[in-house]
């Protein structure tokens, strides 16, 4: 195939996954999270099933590893509040118990795996921080709601 | 003549100690990135990306946390952010001593070299590992909030001094009365 074939495939690849697979996700936390479980552990190599068949494997691995980043990139450029709010909708499309969730990804940080390769350092420093800080955040409001039950129904909750 | 001279050496020795604190934390740095392994995500675009800077030191994240009220979470928000942005100034400035190593290579093989583009460059090159240094140290003391807290706490300082001196808004009448180019 020629390079601008390549191109053109690539670009179809990418726009298929933002269209039919990316766009259905409720929000871009969920959408890196569902962007690195496509890549293998010890590889780094992306896979996707679906694409691969319509486009073939080498621009469907471009364009999940393009996608990645970006989301990735969206992710960064949220300030704190946006990104509580984000991992606020991922623990409720979870459909874990928030203090549990909590509670596992303090511990085990599975968040870590979500981060693209090739990405700036302080970029992944920043992401990971503003992830532990959103999570002690979803801690205190959750606490603060069991402490405190009727204050608490007039801020935005976690696990309604 | 004997104050300019202490002056000067106070300067001198304020430069050499900022230059000396840069290369030590370069040095921790390079350990702990061979250590931990991270090498591969060395950066290539931190330059490229300005806005970082503004995100790692943003107030609307502090303003958000600390509307929290919690003093545990203002701890570990203050102790967060002082990591990333240690980081970010040693990753800038070990990524800016890094393209000057290159350009030295490339600077001795040249030919025409232009001697006061090349000064220029250099004098750069020190402003920006000076501005690290006084960031580092800073950050190390302050906090990462540590340029705005101080301009707050000198706006605070000007206050204070403004109400403890009452007679001071009438020396100042009177001076600007004085000037006849002060409205």
């Amino acid at each position: 195939m020629s390079d601008p074939a390549r191109l053109v495939t690539m670009n179809n690849a990418y726009d298929d996954l933002l269209r039919r697979t990316l766009s259905s996700i409720q929000s871009d936390l969920t959408r890196l999270i569902y962007l690195a479980s496509t890549r293998d552990y010890n590889s780094g190599v992306y896979h996707h099933e679906g694409l691969s068949a319509r486009y073939g494997p080498e621009s469907t691995r471009v364009a999940l590893r393009a996608a990645h980043k970006d989301i990735f990139y969206k992710l960064i450029a949220l300030s704190l509040e946006e990104l509580v709010n984000e991992l606020e909708i991922y623990v409720r499309i979870s459909r874990e118990a928030p203090t549990g969730f909590i509670h596992t990804w303090q511990e085990l940080e599975p968040y870590r795996v979500a981060v693209p390769m090739e990405v700036d350092s302080t970029m992944v420093q920043l992401f990971l921080s503003n992830i532990r800080l959103a999570l002690e955040v979803l801690r205190f409001r959750q606490e603060h709601s069991q402490a405190y039950p009727s204050a608490s129904s007039l801020q935005p909750l976690l696990g309604r | 003549m004997m104050s300019t001279a202490i002056f000067v050496a106070v300067a001198i020795f304020l430069v050499l100690f900022l230059l000396l604190i840069m290369r030590r934390e370069e040095v921790e740095e390079q350990e702990s990135v061979q250590a931990d392994g991270s090498t591969q995500r060395e950066c290539r675009d931190t330059l490229q990306h300005p806005g970082l800077a503004l995100r790692i030191f943003s107030r609307e994240d502090r303003e958000f946390i600390l509307l929290m009220r919690s003093p545990r979470l203002q701890r570990i928000y203050q102790e967060e952010r002082r990591k990333v942005a240690l980081h970010w100034v040693r990753q800038t400035s070990r990524e800016v001593s890094r393209i000057m190593r290159t350009h030295g290579l490339i600077a001795r093989q040249s030919r025409n070299l232009d001697a006061s583009a090349e000064a220029k460059l250099f004098f750069q090159y020190l402003q920006l590992r000076f501005i690290c240094g006084l960031l580092v140290l800073l950050i190390k003391t302050f906090g990462p909030h540590a340029l705005h807290d101080l301009a707050s706490y000198a706006g605070e300082l000007s206050q204070l001094i403004g109400r403890a001196l009452p007679d001071a808004a009438a020396a100042n009448h009177v001076a600007s009365s004085g000037n006849p180019g002060t409205p």
